[in-house]
């Protein structure tokens, strides 16, 4: 491994990005765990600033800790684990996602990190979650990558009898530099556009003299219960920024304000990308007035979307969590597995490439039994939110009456689901016991209508991950694996 | 031999694989798990129960320079919390993630030792493995006999969520910021003593070489130095910069407040010691320094010993224990605040994540918190302080609350070092204790002298008030006062006193159809009968007239119902709100244009029924109001004995009797004369109960939960019984076992809305005579039933109200009160749920009664309800409007409507009062017929 190693700091490579905007990113980094010298820094990206906040030298250092007692590393196999910094000393906080692989014949651990100022500790915080998962899945790739890279390189020694020094142990950076960067210019545009924590009702539908004055009564209807239905994750689509972002704030207050940080306004002149795992983002419309969501990010965003377009006033909505997290899982899984049959560094790149251009779609039944499209019409109706609309425009506007009236409506919601979390666990000793009596529930809790079933299960999930899977997965998953078993026939 | 069918069951089996080449399958280490919440035996619960311990805890670690990172305690100190979890191994993996890069040594251009005040660092790492996660808070403290003064600590979280942690991770470094800040300044204060008294050892070595010295100088007369003496004076150079670094450090770590401390929080402990004694050591002109300097003053005086030349650092030292680091106290208050932060921090994320939520959405309905919300949980500055405050430990008190709740933590390496802490909590805690219970004592006293002193007023209401249909009284009042009645309707206009100032009533008709009403709102001083009888001599104004479509519907009225004058005084104490376009319950007419003090001062002179508009609602403005009307006047005298209780219910001795009771049906025909007596309660009953005073624990709500989901499933009356207590009737739970009467009451507590700002308006036991005020300031009452002559008194009065309250009688499960028809109360208890905990009950009422809080607020401040639709708009197209709206937009019929407005009515009456918490609950009587129910 020795021969293998780059030489020596300060003369680590390093990739620098020219970002539009401002980027609280200080820098990335990419360490390893050298047998012989310990952690040791393999590449650096810093956004392309004229003023250096953080020194190559200052950013080894800080990488080089990353990996920091992690030869006792003691994990799963198979596991990504995250450590995360805060060293007021340094006035950093660094995100490390630390992972053992195979490369170039050892097996060492490795350390991917990203570096930001302390100062952006409360704007960071929110958006972990999606950073970890982009960087989780990229790395995933990336291992796989770097064992089929030593395969290769096995087989290039045997059979040229030399070693290509110059050749091994590169090519996993620019897969990471394909995700560093999106996450680079995430965090950029978050830092611009995202939603604040606090929102003025007046800027919202919400402070319509009646109902229906800024969009039709029957869309914000859906909108806003699809939006509840789908833990709180809405795209909005629209050829005015203006309505997109009136949606946006509108759907937001329906957030925690955590979450809300965790959300996206739309950009006036030009549109974002989409952005896998933001709770709400506004999204324009291109010159022909269309908006194509990448696949591929709507089905890795943790939880399903609800899909607003404010033009044509539609709402559409993705299955359930249960289902959408099996949909995700199945799609993950093949593009790993296709990943790992590409028998050539040509494949491997086209699946880079493929990455890009997001036309990569394996194959999902699932998917298919949607005719190729995930995102269908608001099929369950509720009445929480009805009556929350039909009364809330009974009050005056201009005063706090609304806001008042929407935290108790809020807080009603959110009650209900910790209620029905508490009911699920009384009734099945937390797990041990299958759920039997969805009914019961329903009638026990006051949840008759699907809609509102449906609203507060997606708010007890984002606070008790995996409680549809409990619930409704196990019949979900026979009748999916039913009807493979019919389809091969 | 494979046949043909077996081949091809083969070949399918091939084509199901995901892989359909002949190359190996993607290792599942590479891969992600297609069920992450529905593997063998997952769920949602399981996916925690990974890891070796129980439950979160905390442990406290140190790298030693002797043998390494080892555990040094853990809180709590129960070892069946961490279990078979390895804490050495863990101690390893957290410490060798230091990132402070303190040190001590000669920096460039410096003569002397630099010590680094180093900032604390936050790692949060795991061990996925092991199933364990942490928040990790590492921090320096300084050791004069360690490796280079320093001796690098740690305080970890430790969680099987990781999710928890990150969650939490800004309010964890809050918590834990607070516990190093004070354990560091425990240790600065420590070390600056240990500075000193290494100063008067050197200062006293030197003296003694000096000394020894100059007798070798004397005595040597050869001309030149002995070896010896060249020693001792190399010895004596080598003391001579010893104390010279030393009175450096001394002074660098006594500059430490001055540098870091003024631009932040001082830390806990630091203010505790800034009184007092006379500086010894030096003299400081900073409160800090000073401060520091006086924590020395008090020690004993230290006797300097000789230090030897050789140093004694070696591995078989004892190092100082952290409470030796720390000093005593500032340890202890360390140790409470760890435990302060492990009580906050337990249990499920679910409910972490959903109280925090809770009390974020809480603090933007602070106008209808005090309905149904726990008062210390709901006061937003209450929880943020409660959130803020750190152990707020004084010189010699350390913070109660943790080490209430939890048991002091184990050292694992040195025992003895808890000694000292353990003791000062207990006496601690025998201290708060007593201070508590002295505050208790004061409180009662205050809220009973008042009582004591207006018993002068109590006044009989003799009589009786004999109607088959309702009256309904609605008063508010200060504490202590007496609402005197007396024997007849009309009587039933208290005059009001000459000294006080007060509005004057208004009187006219109201639509009612089928109810008598009395509504007051005065003031305590304000009811001295002669002065109310002066003042509304004609008050009560009956319009027979109007008993014009064969129901003879009778109505009275004196004075502005708080419905109809109840608009807001401009600028008044809520902000968030506009009032006056706010509030729009009683907004009838142009008179709400009129000055506040015009109608006051017109109709204080006037002795007569004044019949203009309603007036603006002041709420130091006493007004009276009184709403009579009977629905059917033919069926009043035929039905009169409908209202209260039986004849032999009613009398006492009947009251008295066995428990298997009357099997008697309902009589709702009987006539009944009731007599409200001004026989004032024991003054032991007048108290607040201490259930009613302080913030519900889980327990106490699971325990609610669990006998109210016991009440709706044994009695089938349940529905009728909670319906009196949200609608504001009061409930009268009657006994003889105080447990089982205390049991339901606690129980029923849930559904009592509340009043004021004060406690729930519920008392759970009396033994002594219920008199009118008890009915103002209770709405649920339990009441011993005492089988004794003495007894008969209690049961007496009870039967002169009976017509005003709903009993509940536990012996023999009998309720009388008012019929309930409606949806809301099924949903809220129904008998045949299948909730079986109480917590979860409870959680289910609580979010019922949110959501009538919400129409609550809704019909209260829906201004278009209220307001006329124009000028000439009659006031029964106004309610009609408000029925309907009732109706078909909240969805609410006959009874639930009731409910909601009766709350929406202590919404506006709560929004439009003053802030403090002077003012009494509504007296509300309904003399709406009464049914008898039996199991």
């Amino acid at each position: 491994m020795s021969t293998l190693c780059p030489p020596p700091s300060p003369a680590v490579a390093k990739t620098e990005i020219a970002l539009s905007g401002e980027s609280p990113l200080l820098a990335a980094t990419f360490a390893y765990w050298d047998n012989i010298l310990g952690p040791r820094v393999r590449h650096i990206w810093a956004p392309k600033t004229e003023q250096v906040l953080l020194s190559d030298g200052e950013i080894t250092f800080l990488a080089n800790h990353t990996l920091n007692g992690e030869i006792l590393r003691n994990a799963e196999s198979g596991a990504i684990d995250v450590k995360f910094f805060v060293l007021s000393e340094k006035g950093v906080i660094i995100v490390s996602l630390i992972f053992d692989g195979n490369w170039n014949g050892d097996r060492s651990t490795y350390g991917l990190s990203i570096i930001l100022p302390q100062t952006e500790l409360s704007f960071y915080l929110p958006l972990h979650r999606v950073c970890v998962d982009r960087l989780t899945h990229i790395i995933r790739k990336g291992r796989i990558w770097m064992h089929k890279e030593r395969q290769e390189n096995v087989q290039k020694i045997v059979l040229e009898g030399t070693e290509r020094m110059e050749d091994q142990g590169q090519s996993i950076i620019p897969m990471l530099t394909g995700e560093v960067i999106p996450v680079m210019e995430l965090l950029s545009s978050m830092k611009s556009h995202s939603v604040p924590e606090e929102i003025d009702i007046a800027d919202t539908v919400l402070n319509d003299d009646d109902i229906g004055d800024s969009c039709h009564e029957g869309f914000l209807l859906n909108a806003i219960s699809s939006h509840l239905q789908t833990c709180g994750c809405s795209v909005v689509v629209g050829s005015s920024a203006e309505k997109v972002n009136k949606i946006v704030r509108t759907l937001c207050l329906f957030l925690t304000p955590a979450e809300r940080k965790c959300s996206r306004l739309c950009e006036a002149e030009s549109s974002f990308k989409y952005e896998s795992g933001l709770f709400v983002q506004g999204l324009l419309k291109d010159s022909t007035g269309s908006f194509v969501l990448p696949f591929r990010q709507v089905m890795y965003a943790p939880y399903p979307t609800t899909h607003i377009d404010v033009d044509i006033n539609t709402v559409k909505q993705m299955p359930p969590c249960h289902e959408h997290i099996y949909n995700q899982r199945r799609y993950m899984r093949s593009e790993l597995a296709a990943f790992w049959r590409a028998t050539s560094e040509e494949d491997m790149a086209q699946d880079t490439v493929i990455y890009t251009d997001e036309s990569f779609t394996p194959d999902l039944s699932t998917s298919e039994a949607y005719g190729g499209n995930i995102f269908q019409d608001v099929l369950h109706r509720d009445t929480l939110v009805k009556a929350f609309l039909d009364q809330v425009f009974h009050l005056k506007p201009g005063f706090s009456l609304r806001s008042t009236f929407l935290a108790q409506f809020l807080l009603v919601l959110h009650r209900k689901a910790l209620t029905l979390i508490k009911y699920i666990e009384d009734d099945t000793q937390k797990g041990k016991k299958p759920f039997k009596s969805l009914r019961n529930l329903k009638v026990d809790l006051d949840l008759t209508a699907e809609g509102d079933l449906n609203i507060i299960m997606a708010l007890a999930e984002k606070i008790k991950p995996g409680l549809h899977s409990f619930i409704f997965g196990r019949p979900f998953y026979t009748s999916v694996q039913e009807r493979d078993v019919l389809m091969t026939f | 031999m494979i046949s043909a069918p077996d081949v091809v069951a083969f070949t399918r089996e091939d084509e199901y694989e995901e892989e359909p080449y002949n190359e190996p399958a993607l290792p599942e280490e590479y891969s992600v798990p297609l069920y992450p919440f529905a593997s063998q035996g997952a769920n949602p619960w399981s996916r925690l129960s990974g890891a070796k311990f129980s439950r979160d805890f905390i442990l406290i670690s140190e790298f030693s320079e002797q043998v390494g990172p080892q555990p040094l305690l853990t809180i709590p100190n129960d070892s069946k919390v961490f279990g078979t979890f390895d804490l050495n191994y863990f101690s390893l993996r957290i410490m060798s993630v230091d990132y402070q890069a303190s040190f001590v040594g000669h920096p460039p251009g410096s003569a002397y030792p630099k010590l680094n005040f180093v900032e604390d660092s936050k790692v949060v790492l795991g061990d996925s493995k092991e199933g364990a996660f942490a928040y990790v808070h590492h921090l320096t403290l300084y050791d004069l006999e360690a490796r280079g003064f320093v001796r690098p600590f740690c305080m970890a979280y430790i969680s099987a969520d990781q999710h928890k942690i990150m969650q939490q991770f800004q309010e964890l470094s809050a918590e834990f910021s607070k516990a190093s800040e004070c354990l560091k300044t425990g240790n600065r204060k420590a070390f600056a003593g240990e500075l000193e008294k290494k100063l008067k050892d050197l200062d006293y070595t030197r003296t003694v070489l000096h000394t020894e010295t100059e007798v070798q100088k004397k005595a040597n007369d050869k001309g030149f130095y002995s070896s010896q003496a060249i020693e001792k004076a190399n010895e004596l150079a080598s003391v001579e910069k010893s104390i010279i670094e030393h009175q450096d450090l001394l002074e660098q770590i006594r500059s430490y407040p001055r540098r870091k401390l003024k631009g932040s929080d001082s830390s806990p402990g630091e203010t505790g010691h800034t009184q007092g004694q006379p500086s010894q050591a030096a003299t400081p002109s900073d409160p800090d320094e000073l401060a520091e300097a006086n924590h020395f003053a008090c020690r004993p005086a230290y006797t300097p010993k000789l230090i030897k030349a050789k140093s004694t650092k070696c591995f078989d030292k004892k190092l100082k224990t952290l409470e030796e680091l720390c000093d005593t106290e500032y340890f202890t208050q360390t140790l409470a605040q760890l435990s302060h932060v492990e009580h906050m921090f337990r249990g499920d994320l679910c409910y972490l994540l959903t109280s925090q939520i809770d009390r974020a959405l809480l603090k933007q309905q602070r106008i209808t918190n005090f309905l149904f919300e726990d008062f210390v949980e709901v006061d937003g500055r209450a929880v943020e302080e409660q959130e803020r405050t750190p152990p707020k430990p004084s010189q010699d008190r350390p913070p109660s609350r943790a080490l209430e709740e939890c048991p002091v933590p184990q050292v694992l390496v040195t025992m003895g070092s808890y000694r000292s802490s353990v003791e000062s909590v207990l006496i601690k805690m025998e201290q708060e204790l007593v201070e508590e219970y002295r505050e208790a004592e004061a409180a009662e006293s205050s809220s009973f002298d008042p009582q004591e002193n207006l018993d002068y007023l109590d006044l009989d209401m003799k009589g009786s008030v004999s109607s088959g249909e309702s009256i309904e009284v609605l008063g508010a009042e200060k504490p202590g006062s007496v609402l005197s009645t007396s024997d007849s309707q009309a009587s039933l206009m208290v005059p009001l006193s000459p000294r006080v100032v007060r509005s004057k009533a208004v009187s006219h008709r109201t639509i009612s159809e089928d109810s008598i009403e009395v509504l007051s709102t005065c003031p305590s001083e304000a009811l001295i009968p002669d002065d109310f009888k002066a003042s509304y001599p004609s008050a009560i104004n009956e319009e027979e007239s109007c008993a014009d479509d064969g129901k003879g519907a009778i109505r009275f009225q004196a004075g502005a119902s708080p419905p109809e004058l109840g608009e807001a005084e401009e600028g008044s104490s809520e902000d968030t709100l506009l009032q006056t376009d706010a509030c729009c319950i009683g907004k009838e007419s142009g008179g709400l244009q009129v000055p506040l003090s015009a109608p006051v001062s017109a109709l204080s002179d006037e002795d007569e029924v004044v019949s203009v508009p309603p007036q603006r609602y002041r709420q130091k403005d006493q007004s009276f109001h009184v709403d009579f009307a009977v629905e059917n006047a033919s069926a009043s005298s035929q039905d009169n004995s409908s209202e209260g209780f039986p004849a032999y219910e009613l009398d006492p001795s009947h009251l008295l009797a066995s428990r298997d009771g009357s099997k008697t049906s309902l009589d709702d025909c009987s006539d009944a004369t009731s007599y409200v007596s001004s026989v004032a309660s024991a003054s032991s009953d007048r108290t607040p109960s201490a259930h009613a005073t302080g913030p519900s624990s889980e327990r106490h709500k699971k325990r609610a939960g669990q006998n109210a989901l016991k009440f709706i499933r044994q009695y089938p009356f349940a529905h009728p019984a909670i319906y009196s207590l949200l609608s504001g009737r009061t409930l009268v739970v009657l006994g003889e076992d105080e447990a089982t009467v205390r049991k339901l009451v606690t129980a029923l507590s849930i559904f009592v809305p509340n009043y004021g700002r004060c406690a729930k308006p519920v008392k759970h036991w009396v033994s002594s005579p219920l008199h009118i005020t008890d009915f103002q300031k209770w709405k649920l009452i339990g009441l011993q039933r005492v089988a004794s002559p003495a007894g008969a008194g209690t049961l007496h009065a009870l039967s002169r109200y009976s017509r005003y309250t709903s009993i509940l009688d536990l012996d023999r499960k009998t309720l009388r009160c008012p019929l309930y028809r409606g949806a809301l109360l099924p949903r809220l208890a129904d008998h045949r749920t299948h909730i079986r905990r109480g917590g979860t009950y409870y959680l289910h009422v609580q979010s019922l009664l949110t959501q009538l809080c919400a129409k609550a607020f809704l019909f209260a401040f829906c201004h278009h309800l209220h307001l006329p639709a124009h000028d000439r708009e009659a006031m029964e197209q106004a309610a009609s409007r408000q029925a309907s709206f009732l109706q078909f937009n909240l969805g609410l019929v006959n009874e639930d409507a009731k409910v909601v407005r009766h709350l929406a009515e202590l919404l506006r009456l709560h929004y439009t009062q003053e802030p403090p918490s002077t003012s009494q609950p509504a007296l509300r009587f309904d003399y709406v017929p009464s049914f008898l129910y039996k199991i």
